[in-house]
This record gives C-alpha cells, structure tokens and sequence, in this order.
C-alpha cells in the first residue's frame, strides 16, 4: 500500500499541472468557440429528435436561448479557468458547464464519443490544485498550501485516458469476442461508414476505398487496435513507455481520419496526450524569454 | 489539499470512468461510455434513408448533412429517417425545406428536384465498384429559386 501511495503521490512541479490547465482548458473554450454555431443548429433540432443521456435526463429538453446562455457562460468560466482567476469556485463551474453543453449536444438520438475524455479530464483538474503557478490566483497571492502535492491529479489525467481506451477494447471483447480481430469486422465498419457519409454527401475517407479492396490488411489494423487499446495502462508507468504509447495510439487516431474520416480531435491535436509530456516546458521557455527581454531589451540565448 | 482528499478524488473519478464496465455494452452513456462504437459484428448491406439532388437531365447529386439539417452526418441520418418514419406532410414538409436549402446554395445550382431515397446497398460494392443496389422513391419534390 505504501509504494502504491508513493508512487501515486510522487512529486511533480506546480508548474507542469498549470500548462495542463492551460491547454486542456484552452482546448476546451477554443472547442466551444469553434463549435458554438453548430450548438446553436443542435439547440433548434425539433423535440421530437430529443432523446435524453447523462445529466440531461435531469434536465430535459430547454429553449435555445438557455442553452446559448449556457454556452456562454461556460466559455466565460472555462476563460477564467485558464487564466486561474478565483480557480477554487470557477473551475468546477467550468467542469459542469462543460459536460451539460456537451452532453446535450449527445442528447439527440446519436451519442458521439469525440468528447468523453476532454469532459473527464477537465473535471479532475477542477478538483485539483491545478492554479498555484502560472495564474492569477498565484500572483494574487490567493494560492494556499497543499500536502498531496501534483503529482498525483497529472497520475489521475493519464489513468482517466488509458481507461478510456481500455473501455473501449473491452468492449470490443465483450459485443463482438476475439471474432473482432479476425479483420473483417473492423472492415465492414469502415465500409459501412463510409457508405453513410456518401449517401448523405459527406466526405469519404482518403484511403478507405484502396484499403478496402484489400481486405487481408485489417487483420494487422484490428490485432494493432486491440493491443493499443488494452495496452493503455503502460502509460501510468511514466517515461519512455507512455511516450511510445501516446504516440502509438496518435497514429492509431490519424488512421482513423484516413480510413473513416473520423475526427477525435482531442487526441489528434495531442491535447488528450500531455499529461504524459513535460508540457511546462515550451510555457516555461516562453515565459522566460519574455522576462528576459523586459529587463534587458534583449532577446534570451 | 490533502492526500485523503486527493485519494478519494482519484478513486472516485476512476471508478466512475470505469462504471461502464459493469453495465450492459449495449447501455451508451454520456461522458461515462461503453464505447461500443466499431465493435459490432455487421454486414456490408446496408439499409438506409436520404435526400439526393436531381439536375434537369437526371444527373445525381449527393447533398451535403448540413442541408438535411445537421452538420454531423449521423445525425442528419436520424434527420431523414424520422421525417421517413412519420411520411405524410411531415415527409413533404421535410423534402420541401431540403429543397429551399439548396435553392441557396450556388454550387447546387443545377439541381432542380429533389427525391428522398430509401435504399439498400452493398458498401464494398457501391464505394469499390461504383454499383448501387435498389432504391425506393418516398417523395420527390422541385427546387424552387
């Protein structure tokens, strides 16, 4: 028990849960910006389409204009979130504003899942002392001391992402058996979703119809998916390990584009991913360099 | 915080992101998923509804989902097969504002007509081999500009 807590609450710098906070939760104002007109065509779709998951069996079913309200609000609070301005009251605001707006976007008859992860992880930076560098609690003063450290909620970041994928290969084991890797299944999926787009007008996938006519390549692509997915926790060993699976399961994504154009842009642009980087880095180099320049009007070596 | 806050913190959030596990795969959720997406065995044959664009002389025109009503395509699928579902002047109305849709948009310029589609087709065939498979005619209705 005391390794395992050791391990989990092994230190790490104030400064690499900041950068977190800053591009998860800049990733997700910059989400709802993008995606704001589309919210809006969401919030209009007849009733009859509604069809309640999550939080919004609670809610039910609301006027346009309070869901654009809704949206706003949580823009404004996701702006305070990064700058960590009151961070202890605005971020779970931020958190739960987030997961309504995009729960409700799920709440018309198609759950997506392009959003699960960045809604789970910008709860557990809410609940964590992700403010106490780089914000303006910090240079308010506002910050206060704390025994468990960081190390520990940039731990809870990576399992929440390797559990995710788990889930997801698990539950290719439990609907479809070893009989998913076997090729053909993960075939006719792409197959069937690229046909869907067509008929509909959307964009078919750049290399689905080549790969498609080669079947006996998907046995690679789905032994490849299983391993990924499963595999997910060698990235809560740290280090070398986690880096090649990020980086593995990025390729995974980019893939997925290529044969299904299918966006998980989370993981694509590796936001998803930094937790298993020293993500301070390029912040801490930045800040550096514009602290140089002020005290001697130069630029920093 | 402390380390027992922070401990139940942790617990609590992996428990609830791995909660699915102990539900039925079918049973999706939202943020807490089954993730069943892709794990479903299915056939290539694929039965479904959608509104095409028809220029004067006949020539196919495949719409965009934003036309249909949304910008995500599987939601512009449930789109069309509720309006499908319910038929009638719910259908007409539907193919009707398709229609004024296209009627805005410059690179359908040419189409002037446009048919709501039921149809059966093989993937493999249709996206490799270019062949389509049957096609029934639930409303047609003409661009108006």
């Amino acid at each position: 028990m005391k390794r395992l807590t050791d391990w989990w609450f092994a230190p790490a710098p104030a400064e690499r849960l900041a950068a977190l906070r800053i591009f998860i939760g800049g990733y997700a104002f910059l989400y709802l910006w993008i995606r704001f007109g589309e919210l809006l065509a969401v919030s209009r779709l007849p009733v009859a389409q509604w069809k309640a998951v999550g939080v919004t069996t609670w809610s039910g079913h609301l006027p346009p204009s309070v869901v654009i309200a809704l949206v706003v609000a949580t823009m404004v609070a996701l702006g305070a979130f990064v700058l960590g301005a009151g961070y202890r009251y605005v971020a779970p605001v931020a958190a739960l504003g987030l997961l309504f707006v995009t729960t409700y976007r799920n709440s018309w008859g198609m759950v997506f899942h392009t959003e699960n992860l960045l809604v789970l992880h910008l709860a557990a930076l809410s609940l964590a002392p992700a403010a106490d560098a780089w914000s303006i609690d910090r240079w308010r003063g506002w910050v206060r001391a704390h025994t468990g450290g960081y190390g520990w909620a940039i731990k809870l970041l990576v399992a929440l992402t390797a559990a995710t994928y788990v889930l997801a290969g698990v539950a290719k084991l439990r609907i479809a058996g070893f009989d998913w890797i076997d090729g053909e299944l993960l075939r006719n999926q792409i197959a069937i979703d690229n046909l869907r787009k067509a008929l509909l007008g959307d964009s078919v996938a750049p290399l689905a119809t080549q790969f498609l006519e080669h079947p006996a390549g998907f046995t690679i692509f789905s032994a490849l998916t299983m391993v990924l997915e499963l595999g997910a926790p060698v990235a809560l060993v740290g280090g070398l390990p986690a880096r090649m699976w990020a980086l593995a399961i990025w390729g995974f994504h980019v893939g997925v584009v290529l044969l299904m154009n299918i966006w998980f842009l989370y993981p694509l642009v590796f936001v998803a991913f930094l937790p298993v980087v020293h993500c301070e880095r390029p912040i801490a180099w930045a800040i550096r360099r514009v602290r140089d320049r002020r005290r001697t009007g130069m630029p920093a070596a | 915080m402390n380390r027992v806050a922070a401990a139940v913190v942790s617990i609590a959030l992996i428990g609830a992101t791995l909660s699915p596990l102990v539900r039925d795969p079918v049973a999706d959720s939202f943020p807490l998923s089954t993730y069943p997406m892709f794990a479903w065995k299915r056939p290539t044959k694929l039965t479904m509804s959608y509104a095409i664009g028809e220029t004067a002389t006949g020539e196919r025109r495949y719409l965009t989902p934003r036309i249909v009503g949304s910008g995500e395509v599987l939601q512009a699928r449930a789109i069309v097969e509720r309006a499908v579902n319910q038929g009638g002047s719910e259908l007409r109305a539907f193919c009707t504002k398709v229609a004024a849709n296209v009627a805005r948009l410059e690179r359908f310029a040419d189409v002037t007509r446009i048919r709501v589609l039921s149809g059966t087709h093989d993937a493999i065939d249709f996206l490799v081999r270019d062949q389509r498979g049957v096609e029934y005619e639930r409303t047609k209705c003409e661009v108006r500009r």
